[in-house]
């Protein structure tokens, strides 16, 4: 009977040890695969480098894949396939197709993996949180900068890339119902070109010559920016068109100053890779309840009168080392 | 048993050693923890400030380097345009984090460029290495905040900018006023991402009025991502500052108007441990309690368990103290002592009681011989007066059939000198005496003897019917008119035997009943029940004896309660 006593005490003294004893056993590293559209514009050097750091300070194992050009939606599923195949445990997802990438990456959640959009979503119930910019929003914020720069009738040009992407799409309904509501813009033509430079220079020179009264030129991502940008200059019609881009490429940097570019809508692509994968890094941890279901990373209006203010500076140019600058 | 109220030594014992333990243990591990916590925020504090030391230390000879680096750029700008350019693409060579060395007039307008493989754009935007207002107001060489190199194309690398005024040569064609070196960070996040204060701690620079010079994660600073509040940094004084949860450490660097400033954890270099130390603690506390508990229950044992056993074996003494053989207690020396005393009172007791129940069989057996001593030569005259009146009458059949009954009588009487006799005999005893008798009442009364034939083999105690028999015919028929008559039954009542004698006399009320065992007796039959009862009760015990119930015109019915004997042997010997 007493002895029970003392057993009883024992115990309990023991278990409150043990309590207090019980560390987190350390983990493997887990594994996350990052996917986007493309691995060699400026904007995903940046994603990456922002993914990069994530997974350094979090330890995890990020393997970083992507189509070479914007349009292969077809390589991309193959690349969510494969990631699954290699044991990834969350897919952090630029889609190029809203659409036709949904299947795999329903396919791939249904493996058990997590998934994270970033950038440009994905029409699939499957994901755990979207991170990237609010794109209607700035879509209405690169028509708002034409129109709050230019006077008079807007005869506006629109450089449309691969039509089945989530956030190209959001952009162009935000800029073309900024100016609708204007009552002084009319979108004079538009023309629908591959995520690819040279070819959008081409495409929007063509497009230029066909309209003649375009005085406001609208690109929607990197590429095309670029594109638009090399085909104002080649036309040397840097003073008469208003060209309104999107994102940080040395090229439209360069524009920015010279004259051929006259704003860029930033984005946060350090910022979507590095929210990417810690979203990623707090689902394998248990904390996935934590997250919310849309992030907005922040835009950015650059112009020429804040191009080299601190924050410009800060939102055009990556610090990191990742970022090749010879192109 | 005895219901007992308070709590036992081992308990007090037990409870008061580890209460004691305990409280003790607290505030020695509250005290040493406490002073634990202090001395490794304190260490964390010095070993984050030695870090930070040692940061700007090489952060500053790296400035100082710079200078001579620019006092060597300064001197090739007095020399001729060839040689300067030779001299300068060397330099550039030798220090890849010298992104371009650039020269400016009295104006501030850039007269000249030298970065390896580069030349500057013909249409500068804006030029955000030199500042021609900041560059007359600063002492020189300054040093600007981290700013993109604006002056080539499609090339933006981040750099800081030392700027130095340069001594107008006199008669030289030199018109440069200032020369700046853009310095990338390369060699300082070299300095500073290896810095590791514990293991998430890390420095970073910052310029007097706080802007970030350099950080080891300066995109994600850059992106919105993190934030250091150094605002308020840059309002502290040099020195380690630790709040709950960060511990800062500020150290200028050395001739210039940076600062190197070191984040690190109070969680993971002091928490931690102190988190390691409890759990130590605890495991001691643990350890030491039970050494408590062990030592306090094996003394408590010393000293209870022989407190107990002697209490435990004088309730055995007080419940039997006739069998009680007492087995001494072991123990310490003075539970031996206490173990030796009590075995000689219980030896001592023992052998006292022994001395008085002697006393009292001795003094009983005396009254029995008294008492026979008495009624023997009264009875004797009755009897043989009888038997002589019987011869007189010629009655010779029955004087003889009286002698033999007189003389069995007086051979149980006697029983060679033996207390206990079979109950046979007893039976026989009292069936002489109440032949005898009846021819004196001259058949005034009838007797029956009923008796259990299995009782006979067992033993009772002499004399034993024959006494309450004399009373029953003295007081109970003598008196009467019509026939009285006696009945004696012998039977077995479960582990007793039972005598029964009943008649059917003038009885009596409860008082006298009661009055004939309890007080001394004046007659002489009156003492012979008084003997009976006493004499069974010393012999058998408490439970055994007479019981008289008796109604007045009804008669008087005396039971007798004995155990049953088998051998006389055994009970003989008191």
């Amino acid at each position: 009977m007493r002895r029970d006593r003392y057993l009883a005490v024992w115990a309990a003294l023991l278990l409150l040890l043990c309590s207090c004893g019980a560390d987190a056993a350390p983990s493997a590293r887990r594994s996350v695969a990052l996917i986007t559209k493309s691995t060699d514009s400026e904007f995903f050097l940046s994603v990456f480098a922002g993914a990069r750091a994530a997974a350094t300070e979090y330890n995890l194992e990020l393997t970083i894949s992507g189509p070479e050009t914007e349009e292969d939606y077809e390589t991309q599923n193959k690349m969510i396939a494969q990631a699954v195949e290699d044991g990834a445990e969350v897919i952090v997802f630029s889609a190029i197709d809203y659409q036709r990438n949904a299947p795999a990456i329903d396919a791939a959640a249904q493996a058990g993996v997590r998934i994270v959009s970033i950038d440009s979503g994905v029409g699939s119930g499957q994901v755990s949180t979207y991170i990237g910019t609010d794109n209607y929003a700035a879509g209405r914020m690169a028509a708002q900068a034409a129109l709050e720069r230019v006077e008079g009738p807007l005869y506006v040009g629109i450089v449309n890339y691969s039509e089945g992407t989530a956030n190209g799409q959001e952009r162009v309904r935000g800029a073309a119902e900024a100016l609708a509501e204007s009552g002084r813009a009319r979108i004079a033509a538009e023309v629908s070109t591959l995520v690819d430079a040279p070819r959008a220079q081409t495409d929007t020179v063509g497009l230029l010559l066909a309209h003649p009264e375009i005085n406001v030129l609208m690109a929607f991502n990197e590429p095309t920016s670029v594109g638009a940008a090399q085909a104002v200059r080649t036309l040397d019609r840097s003073d008469k068109i208003f060209l309104a881009g999107f994102d940080s490429n040395v090229v439209t940097i360069d524009g920015l100053q010279d004259g051929c570019v006259d704003a860029l809508i930033v984005q946060n692509p350090y910022a979507m890779g590095y929210l990417g994968v810690e979203s990623a890094y707090k689902l394998l941890a248990g904390q996935g309840s934590g997250l919310e279901p849309v992030v907005d990373t922040s835009t950015q209006i650059v112009d020429r009168e804040n191009l080299f203010t601190i924050d410009g500076q800060k939102a055009l140019f990556a610090f990191d080392q990742y970022q090749s600058w010879a192109k | 048993m005895i219901s007992r109220k308070g709590l036992r030594t081992t308990t007090i014992l037990v409870a008061m050693v580890v209460g004691v333990v305990s409280i003790i243990l607290c505030c020695c591990i509250v005290l040493f923890l406490n002073r634990y916590r202090s001395a490794m925020v304190d260490n964390a504090r010095t070993g984050s400030a030695q870090a930070v030391s040692q940061v700007s230390n090489t952060v500053g000879n790296y400035l100082r380097d710079m200078e001579q680096a620019m006092e060597l750029v300064e001197q090739s700008m007095s020399e001729s345009p060839d040689s300067r350019d030779e001299l300068l693409s060397t330099f550039l060579k030798c220090r890849p984090d010298v992104v371009a060395v650039t020269s400016y007039s009295a104006a501030g307008e850039l007269l000249d460029c030298w970065s390896p493989g580069r030349e500057p754009k013909e249409d500068i935007f804006q030029n955000l290495s030199f500042d021609l207002e900041r560059a007359r107001l600063a002492p020189s060489p300054y040093m600007t905040a981290p700013h993109v190199v604006t002056i080539f194309e499609s090339w933006y690398p981040w750099v800081v900018t030392m700027t130095e005024s340069l001594t107008p040569v006199p008669g030289g064609d030199n018109a440069a006023a200032w020369v700046s070196l853009d310095l990338s960070f390369s060699n300082i996040s070299g300095y500073i991402n290896n810095v590791s204060i514990g293991q998430r701690g890390y420095c970073f620079l910052m310029d007097g009025a706080g802007n970030i010079v350099y950080h080891p994660q300066q995109q994600l600073l850059y992106s919105g991502l993190k934030s250091e509040d150094t605002g308020a940094l840059a309002a502290l004084e040099d020195g380690s500052y630790a709040d709950d949860t960060v511990i800062y450490s500020l150290t200028g660097v050395a001739d210039s108007g940076w600062r190197v400033v070191g984040v690190s954890y109070v969680d993971e270099l002091v928490n931690r441990s102190v988190r390691e130390m409890i759990r130590l603690s605890l495991w001691l506390a643990v350890l030491v309690l039970a050494a408590a508990l062990l030592t306090s229950w094996l003394l408590s044992q010393l000293l209870g368990r022989p407190l107990r056993d002697l209490s435990s074996a004088m309730e055995s003494f007080e419940a039997d103290a006739d069998h009680f053989a007492y087995r001494p207690v072991e123990g310490t020396r003075e539970v031996q002592e206490l173990s030796g005393s009590f075995g000689h009172m219980v030896l001592r007791i023992q052998q006292l009681m022994s001395t008085v129940r002697q006393e009292e069989v001795n003094l009983r057996k005396t009254e029995l011989k008294a008492l026979q001593a008495q009624i023997n030569p009264h009875f004797l005259y009755n009897t043989l007066d009888s038997i002589a009146w019987m011869c007189e009458q010629g009655r010779n059949a029955d004087a003889v059939k009286m002698i033999h009954a007189l003389a069995r009588l007086f051979r149980i009487s006697i029983s060679k000198g033996h207390e206990l006799i079979p109950i046979a005999k007893e039976i026989e005893h009292a069936e002489n005496y109440l032949e005898i008798q009846k021819y004196r009442y001259k058949n005034q009364f009838t007797y029956s003897f009923d008796v259990d034939p299995g009782c006979l083999d067992y033993y009772c105690n002499k004399i034993t019917l024959q006494p309450i028999i004399e009373n029953a015919i003295m007081h109970g028929l003598d008196l009467m008119v019509e026939e009285g008559r006696i009945d004696v039954r012998v039977c077995r009542e479960g582990e007793d035997i039972l005598f029964c004698v009943r008649d059917n006399g003038v009885g009596m009320s409860p008082e006298q009943a009661r009055a004939i065992l309890d007080e001394d007796a004046q007659d002489r039959t009156g003492i012979g029940i008084k003997n009976v009862n006493d004499r069974l009760r010393i012999y058998f015990g408490k439970q055994y004896g007479l019981r008289i119930t008796s109604e007045l015109d009804v008669g008087t019915q005396v039971e007798i309660r004995m155990p049953k004997i088998k051998e006389a042997g055994e009970h003989e010997a008191r």
